[in-house]
C-alpha cells in the first residue's frame, strides 16, 4: 500500500522532529497538528528510519502550513510538513494507545484552529474527531491493531477508510484538518445519536499536558493506557516511553498546561483523553462518589462525565456506592468510609477506562430491576394517557357549554395544563399536602368546637395555615387543590391585589376577587358575585410581598385570622422574614420542601411523553436539578423547548439550564470557601476570570473583608510540594503578594467610595481585593471548623469600636480644652499616659483613701466620671481596661462613684443636648439617599422639627433648669467652685439661660 | 493643680523661650493693624497653639483668655446629629472641623458665615475683626478646603483665619497662597533643656543635667512630652538623684511588643497575632501613622544593616497608601508581611552562605 510506503518516511521525519522539538521546544501547536497527521501515519508503520536532515526542512514547511490553515497535503510532500514529522514520533506510540493519538490530534486541531483553541471545549471536540480519524486511518492502514477502545472507531473507519486511505496514500502528510473533517463526518454518521457528547468525551482536552508534565508522568499515564489496549506489544510500550521522554522538553505545548504543571506539580488538566463510552449510558446503575482532586479532570467535569453516561453521583460514600473515585488529597472521612464499607475504589485512569469499556448489559440486570424499569415506563404511559383523557373530557365539556374554543387546553400554559388534578399528582411534600387537606376537612368541626381540639396533627387549633417554601414547588397549586377537593371555593388574594390594612379588613366583605364559583355553577351567587359563605377559603398568596403600599397589611391579616370564620391559607417564600412575624403565632406553619428530583422526574417524563418529546431521564434530572426542583420552571423550559425541537440531549439540556439559571446569592462564607478553597484556582479549574469576579459581586462589600480576614488561614496549594525553609519563604512571598494586592484593593476602594465615586472601578476592585489574593493563597485549610476556622471580619467590630472610642476621646478633649492645647491625638498619646498616675493609679494603689485626691485632679481638667471611664478604656498593654479595673477593688469603685456624684463639679460647657438646643439642619453634603423609606422619615421629622422650633424658647425643655431653687443653687456652686475662665463661662451661661 | 505643662505655659510672646525671631515678627504683625490670614505648621509639641494664643493676646489683650466652650448640634442630611465643640472668646473662635467628619465643609461654611456676617460690636475692642482658628487643618477634606478659598477673601474685613496644622502637604495650594506661612519648628535639645530647667525652677527644684539630657533626647523635640515626662519622673522620685528610667507611654511599649513579635517569628499565624495587636492599637485611638512609625523604628533597631533601608522604604510606601486608603489595617498588615518576608529571606540567605563556607 501506498500508505505503508509513506510510513517509513513519515517516521523518520517524526524522529527528526522530536529532536527538533527537544532542541528548540518549537511551537507546540504546530507540533500538535503534525502529531495528528503523524498518528495516522505512525500507526501505519511501526518502525521507521529517521532522516534528520529531512526533518528540519519539514519543520519549516510545517510552520508555513500551519499558518495557512489549509494546505493541500497532497500538493505538499510529506517532508514539507514538520508536523507530520512530529506525528510520526507519536505514531510509534500512539497506534496502540488511542488516547495518545487523540491527544495529539487534539493539539493539532487547536493549532490549526486558533480561535477554537481559545475556547476550551471546541478544540476538544475536534480533537476527538481528529483522534478518531487518526485511529481510523491507522486501523485501515495497519489493520493489525485493534484495541479494545478501537472497537468503536473501527466501524466508523470502515465507512471512511477508502477516503482516508486515499489521502494517506497520496500524501501521508495530508493535512490533519482534512482528515479531521472526514472523521467528523464519519462520526456524525455512524456515532450514537449523541454526536456532540461522544465527540466531546472523546476529545482529550489538552494534549500538551503530557509533554509539559515531567517525563515520568507521561510515561506512567501512557503505560496504563497501553495495558488497557492490551494489543500492543512491549515494543510499543518502549516506543511510548521514548516518546514521552522526547516530548518532555517541549514545555510550551499549551500555556494552561505549563502553568498547571508549574503551579501544582503533577496536575495535568486534560492530559488524558476522554474515552468514548462503550455504550450509551454505560454507567447506568452505578453510583459514584468523588473525593480529592483528579489530575486531568476538574471535579465538575468528572461529575458531569459520570452523569452524562448515566451514573449516579452521591456526596458521601455508603455501602451502596459502587465506586469511589479517589484523587489526590482525598478527604479523610471519605477514605474512612471506604475502608468501613469495603468499597471499590478507582483512580482517574480506572474511571476513564470504566467508561470506555463498560457495557451495561440489560440482560444481566436482575429481573427485579428490569421489571421496575418496565413498570416505570408503563406508569409514564398511563399517566400520559390519563392526561390525554382528561383534556379531551375538558374539551368536550367546554364544547358542550358552547362558550370557549376547542383548543382551550392547547392554549393554556403547560403549568396550568398539567397542574395536578388529584393529590396523587402533586410532586413531593405529600405529607404536608395531606395535612393541609385534613385540616380543611376538619375545619367546620373545629370551628364548632371553638378551635379547642388540636386534632391529630395539632393543627385544628389554628384558623389559618402559613405555607412557606421556595418558588415553583406547588404551594399555591396544593392550596387550591386541597380547597377544591374539600369543597371550598378558594378566594385568592395575591401580590397583584392591594392589600393594605384597610383593604384586608374589608376584603372579607367584598367579593371582587374570584368569580369562579359564580361563573361555574351559580349556586352561591348573588348580584355582587361570590359571597363569603362558610364554604369559602381565603388564600392569601405571596404574603411576604406585602410591602410598600400594603402598610399594616400583615398585622391586619393576623388580626383577621384571629376572628376568621373561614379557613385562611397564607403562602410565602421565606419563613424567617421579619415581616411574617405577626403570622407566626396565629397560623400553623407548614413548610414545603423542594421535592426530590426522583419525585419530579416521573411526572415530567409523563408530560414529555404526552407532548411526544424524547428526552432521556438523565437530561430531565439535569433540568430539575438545574432549576433547583422548581417544577414550574422546568415546565416552562420544556414548553419553550418544544417549540423548536422534540428531543433534547445532555448538552442541550445543560445549555438550557444554564440559560435559565437562577441567580442565587451565596453567603460570604460560602464564597470564601469557594474562593480560597483548593479548586477555584487549581489547574483543573475551568472558571474564567469573570466567573471568579462574579463571586465578588455576590456581595461586594463583604467579600473583600472576608478575604482579608481569612487569607492567612490557608495552606497554599502553591507551596504544598515544598518543604522546610523553602516552603516558609515561598509562603511568605505569597502572603506578601496577597497583602500587597489587598492594599491595592483598598486604594481602589477609596476611589470608589471617595468624593468622585468611580463605581466603574469595581471590577478592578474585585480583582485586587479578592481574586488576586485568592489566586496566590488558595488551598486547603479554610473551613468551618478547626483551629483555622473561617471567621467573620473583625474589621467591622474593630472599626465601630474605634469610632466609639474616638467619639469619647473627642469629648474628653473638648472638656480638657480649656487647659490643654493639644489635639485629640496628643491627648491620647501624651496626656492620658501622663495623667494615668494621677487619676487611676492612686485608686489601684491606695484604694478608697485616694478618691478625694483623684476627684480633685479630675476637676482641674473638667474630667467627668464618664470621661474617667473613657480614659481607662483607652489604655492598652499594661494599662488595658480589664486589667486595670480588675485591680481596683469594688469598694473603691463604689466609693469613687458615690463621692463623685455627691459633689458638684466644674463644667466647661453644657452639652447641647442637655440644653434642648435644636439641631441645625445641614444642607446636603453628599448624595441624598433616594430610598422611599428615607423620604417617609423626612416628612415625619420635619414636622417634629417645626414643633421643636416653636418650643425652642421654652425654658422647661432645658434640663439644667429644673426648678428655680435648684438652678439658683447650681449657679451659686458654679461660682464657688470653678476658677478662672471656667467660672466666667458657667456664670454667663446660667445668666443667659435665665 | 494642673499639670506643669499647662501650668507654666507662656501666655505672652515675651515669655516664649525659643524662636525669638518668630516672636518678634508676630508681635510686629499684631501691631501693624494689617494682620494676614496665617498658617502655623510644625510637629506637635513645638508650641504652635501656644504661639497662636500669645499672638491673639497681643492682638486683643487679656480678653481672649476668657474662653468658653460651646457645643453646636448639626443635623446631617442622613438625620445623624453631629456635635461640634467650639471654643470661643469675645474676639475669636476656635473650631476643630475634623469632629464633623465628612460634613466638615458644610459645618465650616455654616460657622464661618455666621461669624463673618456679624461685626465686632465691642467698641473697645482693639481690632475690628474676629479671628477664626481652625485646628487640624491638614485633616480638612479637599471639599472643605476648596470652600475656604472664597470665604477667606470675601470676609476679609470681618475675619481672619489662622490655620493650625502639622504639615502643609495635605493643604491645597490656593489655601497656602492666601496665608502667611509660619513654621514652628520643634525646639532643639538645648532649648528643650532650657525650658525644662525653667519649669524646674518654677516648681522649686533643679533639674540634673543628666536627667535633662535624657528627657530632651527621649522627647525628640516634643516639648509637651518632655515636660510631662519630667513631671512623671519627679513623681517617681522627689529629688531626681537616683538613676531613673523614663517610662514609655502604654501605646509605645505595646508597639514595641509588636515589633519584637515581627522579628521573632515570621509565619501566617504570627501575622494574625500581629493583626490582633494592631487592631487593638488602632481601636484605642492611636493614629495608624504613629503606629507604623513606632513599629518601624523599633524593627529597624533590631535588624541587620542591609535590611534597614528596605524596611523603611516599604514603611514609607505603605504610609502613603494608608493616607490615601480607607482601611488602615490593610496597609499596616501588608507592611508587616512585607517586613516578615524580607527578614526571612535575609535570614535564610545568611544561612545559605554559612553552609557554603
Amino acid at each position: 500500500m501506498a500508505g505503508t510506503k509513506i510510513k517509513p518516511s513519515a517516521k523518520s521525519q517524526g524522529k527528526d522532529i522530536r529532536g527538533f522539538f527537544a532542541g528548540g521546544g518549537g511551537g507546540s501547536k504546530s507540533a500538535g497538528s503534525s502529531m495528528s497527521t503523524q498518528r495516522s501515519n505512525g500507526s501505519l508503520k511501526p518502525s521507521g528510519s529517521t532522516k534528520p536532515d529531512v526533518i528540519e526542512i519539514m519543520s519549516d514547511e510545517d510552520h508555513v502550513e500551519s499558518g495557512s490553515k489549509h494546505f493541500h497535503p497532497k500538493a505538499t510532500p510529506r517532508s514539507t510538513q514538520p508536523k507530520s514529522e512530529r506525528v510520526m514520533d507519536e505514531d510509534d506510540t500512539p497506534s496502540p494507545a488511542p488516547t495518545l493519538k487523540r491527544k495529539k490530534t487534539l493539539i493539532v486541531s487547536s493549532d490549526e484552529e486558533d480561535e477554537e483553541a481559545e475556547k476550551a471545549s471546541p478544540p476538544k471536540k475536534k480533537a476527538a474527531v481528529a483522534a478518531s480519524s487518526s485511529k481510523a486511518a491507522s486501523s485501515s492502514t495497519s489493520a493489525s491493531k485493534p484495541t479494545p477502545k478501537a472497537k468503536e472507531p473501527a466501524p466508523r473507519r470502515t465507512s471512511t477508510p477508502a477516503k482516508k486511505r486515499k489521502q494517506d496514500d497520496d500524501f501521508i502528510a495530508s493535512s490533519s484538518e482534512e482528515e479531521v473533517h472526514d472523521d467528523y463526518q464519519d462520526n456524525e454518521d455512524e456515532d450514537l445519536p449523541k454526536k456532540g457528547k461522544a465527540k466531546s468525551k472523546a476529545a482529550p482536552q489538552k494534549a500538551p499536558s503530557k509533554k509539559a508534565v515531567p517525563a515520568k508522568k507521561g510515561a506512567s499515564a501512557k503505560a496504563p493506557a497501553e495495558k488497557a489496549t492490551g494489543t500492543k506489544g512491549k515494543a510499543a510500550a518502549k516506543e511510548e516511553t521514548v516518546d514521552a521522554d522526547e516530548d518532555k522538553p517541549k514545555p510550551k505545548f499549551n500555556w494552561a498546561a505549563a502553568k498547571a504543571a508549574k503551579a501544582a506539580g503533577p496536575m495535568a488538566p486534560g492530559s488524558k483523553p476522554l474515552p468514548t463510552p462503550a455504550a450509551p449510558d454505560c454507567l447506568a446503575g452505578l453510583s459514584f462518589v468523588f473525593t480529592g482532586e483528579l489530575t486531568s479532570l476538574s471535579r465538575d467535569e468528572a461529575v458531569e462525565l459520570a452523569k452524562r453516561n448515566g451514573g449516579r453521583i452521591t456526596g458521601q460514600p455508603s455501602s451502596k456506592t459502587s465506586y469511589v473515585v479517589v484523587g489526590s488529597d482525598a478527604g479523610p472521612s471519605k477514605l474512612a468510609a471506604i475502608k468501613k464499607n469495603n468499597l471499590k475504589t478507582l483512580d482517574e485512569d480506572g474511571f476513564l477506562n470504566l467508561i470506555a469499556t463498560r457495557v451495561p448489559d440489560m440482560s444481566s440486570l436482575d429481573d427485579k430491576t428490569k421489571k421496575k424499569l418496565e413498570k416505570d415506563r408503563e406508569a409514564i404511559r398511563t399517566a400520559a394517557a390519563e392526561m390525554e383523557k382528561r383534556e379531551k373530557k375538558a374539551a368536550k365539556a367546554s364544547a358542550a357549554s358552547g362558550s370557549t374554543s376547542k383548543t382551550a387546553a392547547e392554549n393554556k400554559l403547560w403549568t396550568d395544563r398539567y397542574a395536578p388534578q388529584t393529590l396523587k399528582e402533586v410532586c413531593g411534600n405529600k405529607g404536608q399536602v395531606e395535612k393541609l387537606q385534613r385540616w380543611l376537612h376538619d375545619w367546620s368541626s373545629s370551628l364548632k368546637s371553638g378551635f379547642k381540639k388540636p386534632g391529630k396533627d395539632g393543627m385544628n387549633v389554628f384558623r389559618a395555615v402559613l405555607i412557606t417554601g421556595s418558588p415553583g414547588i406547588g404551594k399555591t397549586t396544593s392550596a387550591h387543590l386541597c380547597a377544591k377537593l374539600e369543597g371550598f371555593t378558594p378566594i385568592e388574594l395575591n401580590a397583584s391585589d392591594a392589600r393594605s390594612k384597610k383593604l384586608v379588613e374589608n376584603s372579607t366583605n367584598i367579593a371582587n376577587t374570584s368569580l369562579d364559583g359564580w361563573m361555574g355553577g351559580g349556586q352561591t351567587t348573588n348580584a355582587a358575585g361570590v359571597t363569603i359563605t362558610e364554604k369559602s377559603c381565603l388564600i392569601m398568596d405571596e404574603v411576604d410581598g406585602m410591602s410598600a403600599g400594603d402598610r399594616g397589611g400583615v398585622g391586619a391579616l393576623a388580626a383577621l385570622i384571629r376572628k376568621a370564620k373561614i379557613p385562611i391559607i397564607c403562602i410565602a417564600n421565606d419563613r424567617g422574614a421579619p415581616k411574617l412575624k405577626p403570622l407566626a403565632t396565629v397560623a400553623y406553619n407548614l413548610t414545603f420542601r423542594k421535592p426530590e428530583v426522583a419525585s419530579v422526574r416521573s411526572r415530567i417524563l409523563s408530560i414529555a411523553f404526552k407532548e411526544k418529546m424524547k428526552i432521556p431521564a438523565n437530561v430531565i434530572d439535569q433540568l430539575i436539578e438545574g432549576a433547583q426542583s422548581d417544577i414550574r420552571q422546568v415546565l416552562n423550559m420544556l414548553s419553550t423547548w418544544r417549540l423548536q425541537a422534540d428531543t433534547m440531549d445532555f448538552d442541550e439540556g445543560k445549555a438550557l439550564v444554564k440559560m435559565n439559571e437562577k441567580y442565587a446569592i451565596m453567603t460570604p462564607f460560602n464564597i470564601i470557601q469557594k474562593m480560597l478553597g483548593p479548586y477555584m484556582f487549581s489547574s483543573t479549574s475551568r472558571e474564567t476570570l469573570n466567573d471568579k469576579m462574579e463571586l465578588y459581586f455576590h456581595d461586594h462589600s463583604f467579600v473583600p473583608l472576608f478575604i482579608q480576614e481569612n487569607y492567612l488561614k490557608t495552606q497554599p496549594a502553591r507551596v504544598k510540594n515544598l518543604d522546610g525553609p523553602e516552603k516558609a519563604l515561598k509562603q511568605l512571598e505569597l502572603l506578601d503578594k496577597a497583602a500587597a494586592s489587598i492594599s491595592d484593593g483598598d486604594l481602589v476602594d477609596s476611589l470608589i467610595h471617595g468624593p468622585e465615586q468611580h463605581w466603574s472601578l469595581m471590577p478592578l476592585h474585585a480583582v485586587c481585593s479578592t481574586v488576586r489574593p485568592a489566586s496566590f493563597l488558595y488551598g486547603m485549610g479554610v473551613a468551618y471548623g478547626g483551629p483555622n476556622a473561617m471567621s467573620f471580619p473583625q474589621w467591622l467590630g474593630q472599626n465601630s469600636k474605634q469610632n466609639k472610642l474616638t467619639r469619647q476621646l473627642t469629648e474628653v478633649q473638648a472638656r480638657m480644652r480649656l487647659h490643654v492645647s493639644g489635639d485629640k491625638a496628643e491627648i491620647r498619646q501624651s496626656y492620658i499616659p501622663a495623667m494615668f498616675p494621677y487619676i487611676v493609679k492612686p485608686l489601684v494603689d491606695e484604694g478608697a483613701s485616694a478618691v478625694d485626691e483623684v476627684i480633685e485632679r479630675m476637676d482641674d481638667y473638667f474630667i467627668s466620671r464618664e470621661d474617667w471611664d473613657t480614659i481607662v478604656e483607652l489604655g492598652v498593654d499594661q494599662n488595658k481596661d480589664d486589667f486595670v479595673l480588675k485591680k481596683i477593688s469594688t469598694a473603691t469603685k463604689t466609693s469613687f462613684t458615690r463621692k463623685y456624684n455627691a459633689r458638684d463639679h466644674p463644667i466647661p460647657f453644657h452639652k447641647a443636648a442637655d440644653m434642648g438646643k435644636a439641631p441645625r439642619q445641614l444642607a446636603a453634603a453628599g448624595p441624598i439617599p433616594d430610598l422611599e423609606e428615607a423620604l417617609d422619615v423626612d416628612e415625619v421629622e420635619d414636622a417634629a422639627d417645626e414643633v421643636e422650633d416653636a418650643s425652642d424658647d421654652d425654658v422647661s425643655k432645658d434640663k439644667l433648669i429644673k426648678a428655680p431653687k435648684k438652678a439658683a443653687a447650681k449657679s451659686a456652686t458654679a461660682k464657688g467652685t470653678t476658677k478662672g475662665t471656667a467660672k466666667g463661662t458657667a456664670k454667663g451661661k446660667a445668666k443667659a439661660k435665665k | 493643680m494642673s499639670l506643669w505643662v499647662d501650668k507654666h505655659r507662656p501666655r505672652v510672646l515675651d515669655d516664649l523661650h525659643y524662636h525669638a525671631g518668630l516672636s518678634a515678627r508676630l508681635r510686629a504683625l499684631a501691631a501693624s493693624g494689617d494682620f494676614p490670614h496665617m498658617l502655623f505648621y510644625g510637629p506637635s509639641g513645638a508650641g504652635k497653639k501656644t504661639r497662636i494664643a500669645c499672638t491673639l493676646r497681643e492682638l486683643f489683650g487679656k480678653g481672649v483668655e476668657k474662653l468658653k466652650i460651646d457645643q453646636r448640634v448639626f443635623l446631617t442630611p442622613s438625620k445623624r446629629k453631629l456635635d461640634v465643640n467650639i471654643v470661643q472668646s469675645n474676639f475669636h473662635i476656635e473650631i476643630t472641623p475634623s469632629e464633623a467628619g465628612n460634613y466638615d465643609r458644610v459645618v465650616i461654611q455654616e460657622l464661618l458665615k455666621e461669624i463673618a456676617q456679624t461685626q465686632q460690636v465691642d467698641l473697645s475692642a482693639k481690632q475690628r475683626f474676629k479671628v477664626v482658628i481652625i485646628n487640624e487643618a491638614d485633616s480638612l477634606t479637599r471639599d472643605a478646603q476648596a470652600a475656604l478659598r472664597r470665604t477667606m477673601e470675601k470676609y476679609m474685613s470681618n475675619m481672619r483665619i489662622i490655620l493650625c496644622a502639622n504639615s502643609t502637604s495635605r493643604l491645597i495650594a490656593p489655601i497656602k497662597s492666601r496665608c502667611l506661612l509660619v513654621r514652628v519648628a520643634a525646639p532643639d535639645e538645648t532649648k528643650t533643656i532650657e525650658v525644662l530647667r525653667y519649669v524646674g525652677k518654677k516648681e522649686g527644684f533643679d533639674v540634673p543635667d543628666k536627667i535633662a539630657h535624657e528627657i530632651a533626647e527621649d522627647s525628640n523635640g516634643n516639648l509637651r512630652k518632655a515636660i510631662l515626662v519630667l513631671e512623671a519622673l519627679k513623681m517617681q522620685s522627689t529629688d531626681l538623684d537616683k538613676p531613673l528610667t523614663i517610662a514609655k507611654p502604654d501605646w509605645e511599649t505595646y508597639c514595641h511588643k509588636v515589633a519584637d513579635m515581627i522579628v521573632q517569628e515570621q509565619s501566617p499565624q504570627r501575622v494574625m497575632d500581629v493583626r490582633a495587636k494592631l487592631y487593638e492599637l488602632l481601636s484605642h485611638c492611636i493614629p495608624p501613622t504613629v503606629v507604623l512609625k513606632t513599629i518601624a523604628d523599633r524593627v529597624v533597631d533590631q535588624v541587620d544593616e542591609s535590611l534597614k533601608a528596605d524596611i523603611m522604604h516599604w514603611a514609607a510606601i505603605y504610609e502613603t497608601r494608608m493616607r490615601v486608603g480607607n482601611k488602615k489595617i490593610f496597609h499596616l498588615e501588608a507592611w508587616v508581611v512585607k517586613v516578615m518576608s524580607l527578614y526571612k529571606h535575609f535570614f535564610y540567605d545568611i544561612d545559605m552562605s554559612g553552609f557554603d563556607d
